[in-house]
């Protein structure tokens, strides 16, 4: 998408006004849809649809080996994929370097042990562990991937069953599990203090949060903050472009607090979630 | 990328020696103890940067490089002229920068591959960000510039090096820039906040550790890369590792501000010493 002089300016005014082109205020977020539980092969997943951004994430489990330095830690491994289908911009290899973005920034916001314990995936130290792939597929892009995605992944984890171990036997160097055969028979994962992004764009002289592609377009820079229990996890810059160092501490401020409200609505809402739809007449 | 099957590339799962050495959790632990104790392995004061050398047209192929160094840490980074964007085909109004950030094979404790991995391109994008606010990009539409920077040894702070050094090789090849770019790292330990970590530094401040014996939470850690047009006060990059609160982040942002201010002088200082240089070399001619 691309827009002329008068399209931003009209832009800018509304931001100016704290009345955006979709009637929000700047602090404001587009309303959003959570579904979890809709992809019947992974062990979690979520969709969100965040006014014109949507994501479907899947958490697939398989074993591993820790690694040497990190003997009793399990591991986990973000992918994002752009479909052609979102923009034809990321047909082929176009939307590599988004994709390596955000799965970057992803990785780098669960690297804190205080925001995603990697230990509880541990099986049997140094020979054994979980191995979480999240695979993250962007099906349509409306501005503010960041968050969506972030949002996307911590439903899809928080939805995650981890199948239990009964028991694991050291047979010389051979490891054998034995994992419970009722699929109900699931661990959770601790995922309350797991990070959410939010994206703060500086329009003018102004900042706002949950920028649509429009926005995003006549931002002059932009602030990824994830934020954990009222602790930033990563902060980083997305898009070239400077900022004053008031408006950065200011959009530290912005994000902190949004963050922090968007966290507790998302955890809020996850609780609701009845645990499982029981389908079926044997169950 | 076309996997190079000229080289060698050493047995597939290899493990660092160093894990076996002996060294135990207490061992690591009272590392991290003396840090939040404000005592550094170094002697240096928290607040206190390595000294820095800095030289510029050291790559006589390159229209501009520098050589970077502060104690253990070395790197070259050498810029090459605008050549159009390859397999482009709409026209950009603005310039590009093409960063490759590059840890050499032998300048990290465990061997690096020939191929960049995910925390190398990592860091070329934060470059790339850091530097593109710095550069008048219109100036060059539909062409990219390159910056290439190779890591020979890393001692800690290799990234903000790499942009110090890459707006004085920016200057020096004659690309249009807004201002001298400059950058520095800060690594927070516990309340501790050391200015310019070397390497043991940088993993000490990743491991996050209880506040004390007795309690359960754990206390703030984390590393933070902050790059600087000095003279415009804009800051073109900020990137944040760890666990920290808004109050650690607001001090810490003050630190880094004084920080990169230091070394303005000497990014100003070398730039004039290679002009000088040159205007004396032409007249001698």
């Amino acid at each position: 998408m691309n827009l002329c002089e008068a399209e931003k300016t009209f832009i800018l005014h509304g931001v100016e006004e704290n009345f955006r082109v979709d009637g929000r205020e700047r602090s404001q977020y587009r309303p959003m849809e959570l579904e979890t539980n809709v992809v019947a092969h992974a062990f979690g997943s979520s969709r969100l649809r965040l006014a014109n951004t949507d994501v479907l994430v899947a958490v697939k489990i398989e074993t591993d080996v820790p690694s040497v330095d990190q003997p009793d830690e399990g591991k986990i491994e973000f992918f994002v994929d752009c479909s052609a289908n979102a923009t034809p911009d990321f047909e082929g290899r176009g939307g590599e370097e988004l994709a390596t973005e955000i799965a970057n920034s992803l990785t780098s916001a669960y690297r804190s042990t205080k925001a995603f314990n990697l230990s509880k995936l541990c099986i049997l130290k140094g020979r054994k562990c979980w191995k979480l792939y999240v695979d993250i597929l962007l099906l349509e892009c409306g501005g503010n991937l960041y968050d969506a995605v972030s949002l996307a992944v911590k439903a899809a984890l928080w939805n995650t069953d981890i199948p239990r171990v009964l028991a694991v036997n050291l047979d010389g160097n051979n490891v054998e599990m034995e994992v419970s055969d009722n699929i109900h028979e699931c661990v959770k994962l601790d995922i309350v203090p797991a990070p959410v992004m939010v994206t703060i764009s500086k329009i003018g002289e102004q900042c706002v949060v949950d920028p649509s592609a429009a926005e995003e377009q006549c931002a002059t820079a932009s602030m990824v903050v994830a934020v954990s229990q009222d602790r930033f996890t990563t902060v980083l810059q997305s898009g070239s472009g400077s900022l004053h160092p008031s408006t950065l501490r200011e959009s530290l401020k912005l994000g902190l607090e949004i963050g922090s409200k968007l966290d507790q609505a998302l955890i809020e809402v996850l609780k609701q979630k009845p645990a499982k739809k029981q389908i079926g007449f044997l169950m | 990328m076309p996997t190079d099957n000229k080289r060698i590339a050493g047995p597939e799962d290899s493990i660092s020696y160093r894990l076996f050495k002996e060294t135990s959790n207490e061992s690591v632990l009272s590392k991290i103890n003396n840090l939040k104790n404000n005592i550094r392995s170094d002697g240096r004061k928290t607040n206190e940067q390595r000294k820095i050398f800095l030289k510029c047209g050291v790559v006589s192929q390159a229209k501009g490089s520098a050589y970077f160094e502060v104690d253990n840490t070395k790197l070259i980074v050498s810029v090459y002229d605008p050549r159009e964007i390859p397999k482009k085909t709409d026209y950009s109004l603005k310039g590009e920068l093409f960063c490759i950030f590059k840890y050499a094979p032998f300048s990290c404790p465990n061997r690096r591959g020939h191929q960049q991995d995910a925390e190398e391109k990592q860091h070329s994008a934060i470059m790339k960000r850091a530097l593109e606010s710095a550069v008048c990009r219109h100036e060059f539409p539909n062409f990219q510039v390159d910056v290439y920077v190779l890591v020979l040894e890393n001692d800690g702070s290799a990234l903000s090096g790499a942009i110090t050094a890459a707006g004085i090789a920016l200057a020096q090849a004659g690309i249009p820039m807004y201002d001298t770019i400059t950058s520095a790292t800060l690594a927070i330990q516990g309340s501790t906040k050391l200015l310019d970590p070397t390497l043991e530094e940088e993993a000490l401040c990743t491991i996050a550790t209880h506040k004390s014996d007795t309690e359960t939470g754990y206390d703030s850690h984390g590393i933070i890369v902050l790059a600087i047009l000095s003279t415009h006060e804009q800051i073109s990059e900020f990137y944040q590792l760890g666990n920290l609160n808004l109050d650690t982040l607001n001090e810490s942002i003050s630190i880094l501000m004084n920080a990169t201010k230091e070394i303005v002088p000497l990014v100003e200082k070398c730039l004039v010493d290679y002009v000088n240089k040159t205007f004396k070399a032409n007249g001698q001619s």
